[in-house]
């Protein structure tokens, strides 16, 4: 008998489709997710007027980031992985890069809301308004972002099969960058602290966001960033991609 | 349908499964042909989940092929999985998922058209009318399984590959199965089932294959593996009930040390 496989957008479809109602049904969890970038704008009024409206929401951005990145994603996967949804997925005949697509797109479209939330909370409460180029390349300097704190979470999920010990590490990693990233800004922390801070994946994540809400401050500083925010996700998408295995035997 | 007339749905010639130096499967070979149920049975460890994962693509074997609808496993991967239905030993879905998403989940995968109409019928078919709109967790052990069977047969795959369907299952949901599994065979597929039951494989069987330490050690009928060695003094020896069972023989051939 002459057999003909789905087309691959068929599979993504019915994939993404899944993934979208997985995380719907989770979204209490989501807007757990999307509230602590949302309450960071409303709370920080007071560096609106101090170091710009760049700055709160790139930081805002940034924080939703790591939450989508290292908390959300390496979570579902590992406790997917564990219960064998993704053995009973590689049986059929789909293409296997399909599943982590579908996996990745849904967390995109997480990104795109989480970007689209701080910018009303922040017009809403702090009356930041940007270029509409701003807004643009804050779009696409969040994408790049995003993949820095997914190519992160696939290394954890990697490295890590127990679904416990992901979750664990993940907000061990989680709380290591935001209190880095965040503390190192405030100017009672040595200069040597804040420049190692700077090339960290918070810091470079937030000098691209920032630069991109407004673009004609975009310089050299804001080139080394973007190139070592690429460089991390080569490599932790290496690593984590290398190191994952699709079950837990 | 007359043996000799049927034509092989699966070949496994060879294979060898290694997990590092350790060899799982040792130059295993066997056919199922289409309206056949045939059974793997051995012991814990004795290498019948690795063979299955091998057929199944989740485990790639060092050498030896395996061909599913002619369709060798390594050389055509989707086209041999699109040919085959496959229930793994635990099966779960995203626990968030109704039964009904993930049926038409599947269906999708599988290129079946799956309207309302046809979903509810398929649900009323496996008796659960109503769990359309359930959680995959929140049934019974019996009707997860239920569901299971209903998504591996949803394409209507010429081979069916079933990991110990009736593990933890009662005598009643045991019994619906095997009605199931036997209508599968009625319809022209192959089925190949491992289990650790004597009695699943004597019921539901047409050949069985022994498999231990990673070798095949007897195929044949249920009834003739019987016969063939009713008179061993390992079986006798074994035997509690007056007469020779499938068990005994399994026992004398695998031995009675308990395996972990």
């Amino acid at each position: 008998m002459e057999i003909t496989l789905p087309k691959t957008s068929t599979v993504i479809a019915a994939l993404l489709r899944a993934d979208f109602t997985t995380l719907w049904r989770n979204r209490r969890a989501v807007v757990m997710t999307l509230l602590v970038p949302m309450i960071i704008v409303f709370s920080w009024k007071a560096y609106v007027a101090k170091a710009g409206g760049a700055f709160v929401l790139s930081n805002a951005i940034t924080l939703g980031l790591v939450a989508i990145g290292l908390m959300g994603y390496p979570n579902s996967i590992a406790r997917d992985r564990e219960k064998g949804v993704f053995q009973r997925l590689r049986v059929s005949p789909l293409p296997l890069w399909t599943i982590m697509a579908s996996r990745l797109i849904v967390q995109l479209g997480l990104i795109l809301l989480l970007t689209v939330l701080v910018f009303i909370s922040g017009y809403q409460f702090d009356h930041i308004t940007m270029s509409v180029g701003g807004y643009a390349c804050t779009f696409v300097a969040a994408i790049v972002g995003g993949a820095v704190y997914l190519s992160l979470g696939q290394v954890i999920v990697g490295l890590i099969q127990n679904p416990e010990s992901v979750n664990s590490t993940a907000r061990l990693v989680y709380f290591a960058f935001i209190m880095a990233g965040m503390l190192g800004q405030f100017e009672e922390f040595s200069g040597e602290f804040k420049k190692a801070v700077e090339w960290t994946p918070y810091g470079t994540v937030k000098t691209i966001l920032a630069s991109s809400l407004e673009p004609a401050k975009w310089d050299n500083h804001t080139n080394m960033a973007l190139l070592l925010t690429l460089g991390y996700i080569v490599v932790f998408a290496t690593l984590g991609i290398k190191w994952f295995k699709w079950n837990t035997k | 349908m007359n043996p000799q007339q049927q034509a092989n749905i699966l070949e496994v010639d060879n294979l060898n499964v290694y997990y590092g130096a350790f060899q799982a499967v040792n130059n295993v070979s066997f056919n199922v042909l289409q309206g056949e149920i045939f059974g793997l049975l051995g012991p814990n460890g004795a290498g019948k989940t690795s063979t299955l994962s091998a057929v199944e693509g989740l485990l790639k074997q060092q050498s030896g092929t395996v061909t599913v609808a002619g369709y060798d496993t390594l050389k055509k991967p989707q086209y041999a999985r699109a040919a085959m239905g496959v229930q793994l030993q635990a099966t779960s879905f995203q626990p968030e998922l109704y039964v009904g998403d993930i049926l038409e989940l599947f269906a999708s995968i599988y290129k079946v058209a799956l309207t309302k109409d046809k979903l509810n019928a398929l649900l009323s078919e496996i008796n659960l009318a109503d769990a359309g709109n359930k959680k995959f967790g929140q049934l019974s052990g019996g009707q997860q399984q239920r569901v299971s069977l209903a998504i591996t047969t949803i394409h209507d795959p010429q081979l069916v590959l079933l990991d110990e369907p009736t593990s933890g299952l009662d005598p009643q949901s045991r019994r619906q199965l095997w009605t199931r599994i036997e209508a599968i065979r009625e319809k022209g597929n192959g089925v190949l089932l491992t289990t650790h039951s004597m009695e699943e494989a004597e019921a539901v069987c047409d050949r069985i294959s022994i498999i231990d330490h990673g070798r095949i050690i007897a195929t044949g009928t249920p009834q003739s593996l019987i016969d063939k060695h009713r008179n061993d003094p390992e079986v006798i020896a074994v035997s509690r009930r007056g007469r020779i069972t499938l068990e005994d023989v399994f026992i004398a051939l695998t031995g009675s040390a308990i395996r972990s």
